[in-house]
Parts: structure tokens; sequence; C-alpha cells
């Protein structure tokens, strides 16, 4: 890897860190365990790794912006994950933020 | 799947202890849904190779783990710059202190020598790393402890305060420092020629000591006559070298005022003088069996003024180590400020 690909390689990741929370904050508005929010990510067009998302849904839900519950379902034992109120909250007011942002560089563009 | 469990097995060995089970409960239930997914799109169980190339996808269970600690730093952002003056300024101070303490233990033993010296020397890489072990230690004290109970430190991360006093004020900033070359004071015309002047009359005084040694030892030098003792043929060395160091450094001060470079005379010029300084210390050296004080008449006086010789020799010998030390101190501070200011500018300039 060139450095100029190294550089594009870090920018690229510090880019996406703050749009994977947004995104997996708006898919939680319905209820996903691990594995499906994932897909349904990933279907949408944002791949995200396994490791990544799921430190990053203990982190939101450390944060208090989840909540999760073990259920079964297909003979599984499953860790269904939420929006929880202060969740639905933040991610309002994220949401405009992106909004915001997405304007002030459309202009700047 | 076996190599499943063996994979589950190996993160849980680097999973953080709060929260492992549950942790590892819903890796494992990811991880079984997506083999699922797998065979049913293969009609069929994974090989092994198949199921080594997904896991080995994943990434190796370290990093997997390691995703669910948390941030942690040996010394964090906020703390950093606090940590790197402290030792900064504690590896000045150990060295000043240790060179005294060197210096003190090498001139109190009852022959100095230049062993004595390169042990202390050897011993200096040793002394900093400790240095640096116990501030290091301490400033990771105090990253534990914002980090883990910030509403009990004022200087908690992201708080505006974080890494200073919350008492400083712009008023309290130092003046602004005059630009010249760091160390050195501004030159005014004045100075230089005054230099020059009292450089000439050095020489000429110099030059008049070996017709006239009253000028240097004033009443003192009837002494000579009568006593017992005379100075070693070395001295004549020395003497010349001294002469010849002040006639160059006159020659060069005139050579500053002439060209007009007398206001920011170069860092290297004093470096250079110094290492040429060395010179006649150097040439003391000479003497066979330290004998920089004979007798007159080694025949007749020896009895008497034998050990009296002896502790003066012994006593030059102490000085003559005693100035070279502080010498190659100076010149190793000089040059180490030289080298640290050359580094400065061209890397400002980038």
């Amino acid at each position: 890897m060139t450095l100029a690909d190294s550089l594009f390689e870090n920018l690229r990741l510090e880019l996406r860190r703050g749009c994977l929370t947004l995104a997996v904050l708006a898919q939680l508005r319905h209820e996903y365990y691990g594995y499906t929010l994932r897909k349904s990510l990933a279907d949408r067009g944002l791949v995200i790794d396994e490791s990544t998302l799921y430190s990053l849904l203990r982190r939101l839900e450390s944060q208090g912006l989840l909540t999760s519950e073990w259920r079964e379902e297909d003979k599984r034992q499953k860790r269904f994950y939420r929006l929880s109120n202060i969740g639905e909250q933040i991610f309002s007011q994220l949401l405009k933020e992106w909004h915001d942002i997405n304007a002030a560089i459309n202009g700047i563009l | 799947m076996e190599l499943l469990d063996r994979y589950l097995q190996a993160v849980k060995k680097h999973l953080p202890w709060k929260g492992q089970d549950d942790i590892l409960a819903e890796l494992r239930a990811n991880l079984e849904a997506q083999l699922e997914d797998k065979e049913a799109e293969l009609g069929r169980p994974l090989t092994t190779s198949e199921a080594e190339a997904w896991l080995k996808q994943i990434g190796p269970p370290m990093q997997v783990a390691a995703r669910y600690q948390s941030q942690q730093y040996l010394i964090g952002p906020a703390v950093f710059p606090t940590y790197w003056f402290v030792l900064r300024t504690a590896f000045l101070w150990t060295f000043a202190i240790y060179s005294i303490v060197s210096v003190v233990q090498i001139f109190s033993a009852e022959v100095p020598s230049a062993t004595a010296v390169l042990d202390a020397v050897l011993r200096l890489p040793a002394i900093f790393m400790t240095t640096a072990a116990w501030v290091t230690l301490a400033f990771a004290g105090l990253e534990f402890v914002v980090t883990h109970y910030p509403t009990k430190w004022p200087l908690a991360p992201g708080s505006s305060s974080a890494g200073y006093s919350p008492d400083w004020s712009p008023g309290s900033l130092p003046p602004l420092e005059k630009q010249g070359v760091p160390g050195m004071k501004q030159r005014t015309f004045a100075h230089a020629a005054a230099e020059v002047i009292f450089g000439a009359l050095l020489l000429a005084w110099l030059l008049l000591i070996p017709q006239h040694p009253a000028v240097l030892l004033g009443p003192g030098a009837a002494y000579l006559h009568v006593s017992p003792f005379a100075l070693s043929r070395v001295w004549a060395l020395f003497y010349w070298c001294v002469v010849a160091l002040n006639a160059l450094q006159l020659t060069w001060r005139c050579l500053d005022l002439w060209r007009g470079s007398w206001q920011q005379p170069p860092p290297w010029q004093q470096i250079a003088m110094k290492l040429l300084g060395i010179i006649p210390l150097l040439s003391l050296f000479t003497v066979p069996d330290h004998a920089w004080v004979l007798l007159k008449h080694p025949a007749l006086d020896q009895a008497r003024y034998g050990e009296t010789l002896s502790t003066i020799n012994q006593g030059i010998y102490r000085m003559l180590l005693f100035i070279c030390a502080i010498t190659v101190l100076q010149l190793l501070w000089d040059i180490g400020r030289m080298t640290q200011d050359l580094y400065r500018k061209r890397v400002a300039a980038m």
C-alpha cells in the first residue's frame, strides 16, 4: 500500500465512523439482532464487519441509546436491539445535524 | 462446529472480564447465524478449508476481542503535553545532579582516574531509563485517576482546562523575546569593540609574563628565586598554547568587526574556541609522571620537600582533571544547544 493509499484509507475510516453510528441508530428504529442488522445495512449499501458492528452496538447500549433483550427465535437464543427513548431523541438531533452538514458540504462543493 | 468453538475460545481469552459471557454468547449466536446462511447457500456443510477461510475473513481472535475493549491510553492526549514537559525537565535535572555527584565522587577518591570517568558516563543511560520509568509510572497513574474518576479530578479530559492550570491568565505570559541566537545576547558595536581592546591588552599582558613574572604573581614573584620548587618545561608549552589561542581569538574578533558580523557571531565560533581551548589543557598532560612542579636541587631537597612536592603535583592533577571535565561538559552542552537550534530551524522551515 502506497503512502497515498494508506492516507486515504485512514481518512475514509474517519469519515465512515460517524456515519456508521447514524446508520445503526436509524435502522434500530425497528428491532434487529446483530446478524440481520448487518445484512440489512449491507443490502442498503453500507457494508460493516461483524466485530465493528457488535462493539458499536455494545457501546451505544452502554451509553443508554439502545435497549436489548435475549429472545429465542428459530430454536436459538438471539439478542435483539432497538432504540431507547433517549436513543430516539439523540437520533433526531443527529439526523438534523447530518442534514445541516450535508447542506453545508453541498454548498461548498 | 469444532473450529468455531475453538475460535470463540481464543476470542474469549482476550475479552474484557466485564460482560465476557454475554459478549461471547452474542458473538456465537451471530456467527452461527452466518454459518447457517452460508451452508444454506451451498446446500451442504462447509469444508474445513472453507470454514478456515471464513473465520480468517472475520479476523484474528485478539483483534476481534480488542474491539470490545474500551479505548485506553497509558498517557492520554490531555495529560501528554504535561508529561512530556516534566520528562524533559527531569532528564535535565538528573543529568545535572548526577554529573555533580560523579565529579565529587571521582575527585574525592585517592587517585582520580579516567576509568572512573568512563564508568560514570556508561552508567548514564541506566540513570536516564530509571528516571523515565518513574515519571511515566506517575503519569500513567494520573491518567488512570483522570479516566476512572473524572468528577474527582478538575483536569478531566474534555474539560476546557485539561492539561493546564485553571488559574492561568494571558497577562502573566512572558514578554516578547528579542530575536537572535538563543543563549546569546545581541551584541552592540561598543561591546564588540571593547572585546577587541581588552583582548589586545590581555595578549600584551601575557607576552610580558616571561620577562616580568611580577605582572602575574605580583610581589610573590620574588619568592620564585628562593623557592626550592621550579616549573617543569611543559608549562612553557602551555604558555605558548594560551598565547596562540588568545592571538587567534583576537584576530577572529577583529575580522568580525571588519566584516560587520559582530552582532550575531555564529554559534560554531564559540564552540570552535572551546574546542581549541582544550589543547593547552591537554598539553599539560604530556608531562611524564605528573611532575608539573620539580625540585631545583633534587639531591639536596628531596628529603625535606619531597612529600610537599608530591602533594602539590597531586593537587594540580586533580585540578586539571576537574577543569577538563567542566570544559568538556560545557562543550557538550553548547554542541547540544546548537544542534537542537539547527534542527528546530530546519523543521520549522518545512
